[in-house]
This record gives C-alpha cells, sequence and structure tokens, in this order.
C-alpha cells in the first residue's frame, strides 16, 4: 500500500526493532507500542478503521513508553500522525512521514474538514514546553496542524478508536477523565477516540494529564464530536480490538469525550478523508479484517486476559471499512498497565497464532476440569499452579501405595488357589458392584487364556467362580459376543478346566464348559456364590 | 477420553479405569505366577516383582492406545536396557514456571511416557493414568484383603 510504504519508510529507522518484536509477538516492552506505532501506521490508512488503529498504535505506543522521555517525542508523534491519519486521503501517499513527526504534522493539515487540531495546536502551543512535554515536538509541528480538520479527524479516529476500544485506550491514555472516557468510549468509540490519542501520546501517567487538562476543553467542544463520529464506522471495530489491549482506564477518558466528539464527528467530510486513508493501507488490514470477526469478539473476551494475546486481536481488526456487527464496546477487561502490548498485525501468522493458542487453552482448561473430577478433594482447589500441584501429590502417592502394597503382597505369601478364588470372588463382588458378571466371561476368559498355567487348583477356583457368576446373568452372551476373541481361547481352556476338574464340579460347570459362556443355568448359583462370599 | 467403566448405581467406581476385570485379571495372574515361582526369593525382589507386575497389568490393560502405558510397557519389556530417550519436545514456559518449580515437569516425571508430550497431552495421559492407578490400587488392596482375611 502506498500508505503502507509510506508509513514505513519512515518508521523503518524508528522500528527497526519493531519487526522482529511485531513477528514474535512477544508482549512486551516498551518496543511493542513502538511497533505497534509504526505497524498500524503502515496499515490503518486504508479504511477509517485503519486510521483508528494507527491512532491506537499511536497511542499506545506511548503511552508505554516510559512516560517522560516519550513524552515528547511520542506527542510530537502523536499529533503528527494524526494529522497524517486526518489527510490521509490526501496524502496518500506520498507525504510522507518525514521524520516521523513533523511530517506527519504537515500532511494531516492539509484535507480534513474540521480539525481540532487547532485546539491542540494552540494548546501545544501556547503551552510551549512545560505544560505538556511534547510541546516541544508538537509546537513546529503543530504549526502545519493548524488545519484543524485534519487533527480533527486524526483525534476524532483516535476517539473512536478510543471509544471502541473500551477504555483500554481510554486508560491508557489516561488522556481524559478515565471514567468519563470509558463510558464514552464505551458507547461510541469515536469522542473518546481523540481525547485518548491525544493522552497517549504522553503516555497515561502525568503527561496525559496536561494533556487532558488542555484537550479536554477542546475535546468537549464541539468540534472534536464530528471528529468522533468519523471514526466511528471502520475505525471502530479497528479501534476497538485495540484498545481491548490497552489500558482500560482510557476507557472512561474516552466515553466521557465520545460524546462531545460526536458532534464533531457529525461534520460529515471526517469520515470520507479518513475511509479514503483508512483505504489506503491495503493488505495488511485486508487481512487483519478477515480475522476481525474472531479478533473483535475474542479481543472482548480477553481483553483483560492477556496482553499478547489481545494485541493480536485488536490489530486484527483492521476492517478496512465498515464494521459491520462489530461490537465497539468492547471493554478491555484489562487494567491499564504501563505499557501496551501491541502486536503487529501480519497477516495470518499471528491469528493462527492467536486461535490456536485460544483453542489450546479451552483444551487444557477442559482437561483441568476432568482432573479436578478424578483427583479427590479437588473441587475447592482454583487455579492451575495448585491444581497441578495437587495432581502431582494424588499420582505420587497412588504409586506409593502400589509399591506399598506390593511389598504386603510379598510378604503375605498367600496361598495360592485360596487367594485367587477369594481374590476374584472379593474382586468382583466389592469392586464391581451389581454387574461384575458380564465381564467376568471375559475376565475369565483372559485368565484362563493368560494363564495357562498348570495350577489347577487356582484355575478350578477361577473357574468355579466365573462360572457361577457366569450362570446367575442373562446378559452373559452380550458379554460373551463383546470378548469373542477371548471365548475361544477359554473355551478351550475350560474344556481342559473342566477336564481337569474332573467329577469334582457341578454339572453345572461341565454344562457351562461344553455350551460355553452363553449359558444361564441358573439362578440359584449366584446365591451359591454368595453364600460362599 | 476414555469411557469410564459401568458402574453400578451405588458403586463409586466412576473413577475405576474401564477395563478393571482385565486389569484385575492380568494382575492375578501375574501374582499366581510370582508367588509360585519365587517362593524362595526375598520379600524386597517379590515385592519389586509383585510391583512390576502391577504396573505390567495396568498398562497391558490399558492398551497400546494409550502413550503412557505403551511408555510403560515399552520400559517394562526393555527394563534391563537402557530406557529410551523420547525426543523431548521444547517445554513451553508458563508465566507461573518461570518463578516457580515446573509442575509440568514434574507431571512429566511422574507419568511414564510424559516426557514428550505437551502440556495439553500430558493433562490427558494425566488422567487416564490417574484413573489405572487408581483402579490397580484398589484391586491390590482388595487382593491384599483378601489374602490375608
Amino acid at each position: 500500500m502506498e500508505k503502507e510504504g509510506f508509513w514505513g519508510q519512515q518508521w523503518q529507522a524508528t522500528g527497526a526493532k519493531l519487526p522482529p518484536e511485531l513477528n514474535s509477538g512477544s508482549a512486551a516492552s516498551d518496543q511493542l507500542p513502538q511497533c505497534f506505532l509504526n505497524l498500524n501506521w503502515k496499515q490503518p490508512m486504508a479504511h477509517d478503521a485503519d486510521f483508528e488503529s494507527a491512532l491506537s498504535s499511536l497511542v499506545s505506543s506511548p503511552c508505554s513508553n516510559p512516560p517522560a522521555s516519550a513524552d515528547g517525542s511520542s506527542i510530537g508523534e502523536l499529533i503528527g500522525r494524526l494529522g497524517g491519519i486526518c489527510n490521509s486521503n490526501d496524502i496518500s501517499a506520498s507525504s510522507p512521514y518525514p521524520s516521523a513527526d513533523a511530517s506527519c504534522y504537515s500532511t494531516p493539515l492539509n484535507s480534513p474538514p474540521k480539525l481540532n487540531l487547532s485546539v491542540m495546536d494552540h494548546r501545544q502551543q501556547g503551552r510551549g514546553g512545560p505544560p505538556m512535554p511534547v510541546n516541544r515536538v508538537p509546537g513546529p509541528q503543530l504549526g502545519p496542524f493548524s488545519a484543524e480538520p485534519g487533527f480533527e479527524d486524526g483525534a476524532a479516529r483516535l476517539s473512536c478508536f478510543a471509544g471502541r476500544s473500551s477504555g483500554s485506550f481510554a486508560g491508557q491514555f489516561g488522556f481524559l477523565d478515565p471514567g468519563n472516557l470509558s463510558e464514552a468510549s464505551r458507547s461510541q468509540c469515536p469522542k473518546a477516540g481523540f481525547g485518548s490519542c491525544v493522552g497517549v501520546g504522553q503516555s497515561r501517567s502525568e503527561r496525559p494529564a496536561h494533556l487532558e487538562m488542555k484537550m479536554r476543553p477542546k475535546i468537549d467542544g464541539s468540534s472534536t464530536a464530528e471528529e468522533s463520529e468519523v471514526g466511528n464506522g471502520p475505525e471502530e471495530s479497528s479501534l476497538s480490538d485495540r484498545m481491548t489491549a490497552e489500558a482500560s482506564s482510557l476507557r472512561g477518558i474516552t466515553d466521557n469525550n465520545s460524546g462531545k466528539w460526536k458532534t464533531a464527528t457529525k461534520r460529515k467530510g471526517r469520515r470520507a478523508p479518513l475511509s479514503s486513508s483508512a483505504t489506503n493501507p491495503p493488505a495488511n488490514m485486508t487481512e487483519e479484517e478477515s480475522s476481525d470477526a474472531k479478533r473483535c469478539k475474542t479481543a472482548d473476551r480477553k481483553g483483560g486476559a492477556k496482553n499478547e494475546v489481545a494485541k493480536p486481536k485488536t490489530e486484527k481488526n483492521g476492517h478496512p471499512g465498515h464494521r459491520e456487527g462489530k461490537d465497539n464496546d468492547h471493554q478491555p477487561p484489562e487494567p491499564p498497565k504501563d505499557y501496551i502490548h501491541v502486536r503487529a498485525r501480519r497477516g495470518q501468522a499471528t491469528d493462527a497464532h492467536s486461535l490456536a493458542e485460544r483453542v489450546r487453552r479451552e483444551k487444557i482448561s477442559k482437561r483441568m476440569k476432568f482432573l479436578q473430577d478424578l483427583v479427590p478433594g479437588c473441587n475447592k482447589v482454583t487455579g492451575k499452579a495448585v491444581m497441578l500441584d495437587e495432581i502431582i501429590n494424588y499420582v505420587q502417592s497412588l504409586q506409593r501405595q502400589i509399591e506399598f502394597l506390593s511389598m504386603k503382597l510379598a510378604t503375605l505369601n498367600p496361598q495360592t488357589d485360596v487367594s485367587m478364588e477369594n481374590l476374584l470372588r472379593k474382586d468382583i463382588y466389592q469392586s464391581r458392584g451389581p454387574m461384575p458378571q458380564p465381564v467376568f466371561p471375559a475376565e475369565i476368559g483372559t485368565v484362563l487364556s493368560y494363564a495357562h498355567q498348570p495350577q489347577t487348583i487356582a484355575l478350578q477356583s477361577i473357574v468355579t467362580s466365573g462360572l457361577e457368576a457366569q450362570f446367575s446373568l442373562n446378559s452373559l452372551q452380550s458379554s460373551l459376543r463383546q470378548s469373542q476373541s477371548l471365548q475361544h481361547a477359554t473355551t478351550d481352556a475350560y474344556t481342559d478346566a473342566s477336564s481337569q476338574l474332573g467329577g469334582l464340579w457341578e454339572d453345572d460347570l461341565q454344562n457351562v464348559a461344553q455350551t460355553g459362556f452363553g449359558q444361564n443355568h441358573g439362578q440359584t448359583h449366584t446365591g451359591h456364590l454368595k453364600i460362599e462370599l | 477420553m476414555e469411557p469410564k467403566s459401568c458402574s453400578g448405581d451405588g458403586n463409586p467406581s466412576r473413577n475405576l479405569h474401564p477395563s478393571k476385570p482385565l486389569m484385575a485379571a492380568n494382575f492375578l495372574r501375574c501374582l499366581s505366577r510370582i508367588q509360585q515361582t519365587a517362593t524362595n526369593s526375598s520379600v524386597g525382589s517379590r515385592s519389586r516383582r509383585i510391583r512390576r507386575a502391577a504396573y505390567a497389568s495396568m498398562a497391558y490393560s490399558a492398551g497400546h492406545r494409550r502413550a503412557w502405558s505403551w511408555a510403560l510397557l515399552r520400559k517394562l519389556r526393555c527394563r534391563r536396557v537402557r530406557p529410551v530417550i523420547l525426543p523431548r519436545r521444547p517445554r513451553i514456559a508458563r508465566p507461573q514456571v518461570v518463578i516457580e518449580i515446573d509442575r509440568a515437569e514434574v507431571l512429566r516425571k511422574l507419568v511414564p511416557g510424559g516426557t514428550g508430550m505437551d502440556y495439553c497431552r500430558l493433562l490427558e495421559e494425566t488422567a487416564d493414568y490417574i484413573r489405572c492407578l487408581a483402579t490397580q490400587v484398589r484391586l491390590m488392596q482388595t487382593v491384599t484383603d483378601s489374602i490375608s482375611s
């Protein structure tokens, strides 16, 4: 895209480190915000959404940067970008983004219809240095900004952006009253955006305060309303996404301002230029848009969850133009952070990662729930770490129990036949409850087939108990069918067993051996078995 | 997840492994064999054999579809040979892990065959392994109770 390249050029220098970060999507540090800025700039232009994203990036990046250092430059950049965005349509390609700040400022001023830049301008300029750390940058740069409209557009975008992102943006910027912004932004994106944008430049903490004070009055002004509106459509989605990632403090601010911005944005032309500029950014945005739907929703849900996750989502929202059903009221649940984790939108890669990550998380949580049921006493435990501890303890205890029981068994040295018989019976009736029999044939079959040993007595006992158990079941056949593979072997085994047993056993046993497992010779055997037990 | 074993209404065998009877049969078979063939060996060695038999029957009844049973069987079959070192999948550090003990690693060591799995699969295998272990423990308890009584 022209815009991308246009912005990219500028950013390349500044965002040298960005690409790797962007690609990696690592969360972050100060660098991320910058990346965000850079990346957003490249993409956003295409539509309002883009614009918003750019704005958000602008906002976010400065916010994340340490307040002290980045204020001046960030603000300047922010302003410049705003201007750039505003004038994006006009500028479209070229103007570029001069040295990051100055150019931005210059370009935007030209286009936009109503620009609250003037507000910014003179605020910035009037203040000079101290009131706003950024002043130094904006000062000269604001000159170009004198074209309010452009700035307004930018501001509007930012407001929209902030509004959508529900306050995260606002939180970040700390630009306006957090409470206000959040309300406004939530409702409509645009209004606060502007305020938040500006605030963002400053970094949420003190600096934004300066801007806040200054901007607020301006923002409240009518002009801003228009701008805020402008950014509504496309920006909302993108911004909202971005915003979710960002601090929620902005939310308040944006909300507050959104109302005011509305009027400003009404001014009509804003959208056009914004959209045109938004349209520029092209490919990246489209990609994002595709994932926007998901991102939007996921961003909302997980806005507060993780920065890393949220970022890609928000970025993905670069929807080009209209947010059809996007939820603009994303309220980033996560509290405002000192820095914003913004991940550069890099097409599908990030998208897939985020999606896969989400799916993976859901899978893991599902399994943890299942484990919770298995491990006794884990119902009240919450949290993965504690849960894992419990699981580990339980597994260790089970393994220790097995060792202990094996030692015990070794020491007991029981009589084989007796033990077998008893074991089988008890095991069947104690552990399996009312339906041991159906499985018994299989078990017996297994025992007989595997333990084809000359343990006559043991076999006899097993067979006896097994047969007795069988007799009482009418569903033997079904269970036998299940263990058909064993049946053949067991039949043979039974034959052998029966032959071995000789006449010691009841007639039933022989019958069973002859007929196989599928015979229920009567319920009496069950009673017989029980008595034996 | 494996289907839960058919349990009676009043039978709290929800957590029992579905192939408990098979497991019981296997274990009893091994037990009887051990008791027959190793009557003169020491308690320690016999207990070790019994324990191995327990694990073997557990793994055998679980089948080859579970990674842990597969790894366990391999380990048991090649117990005289050096254990096979499975290719380790790079562990993804989770935030909590960075600061504290890596519980996932501990779990991997506990569950047979867990070293080459990702976290998601590890949890699944752990669940099945726990179920089988619980079943085996119950089985052995029943056996000892019946023997001692």
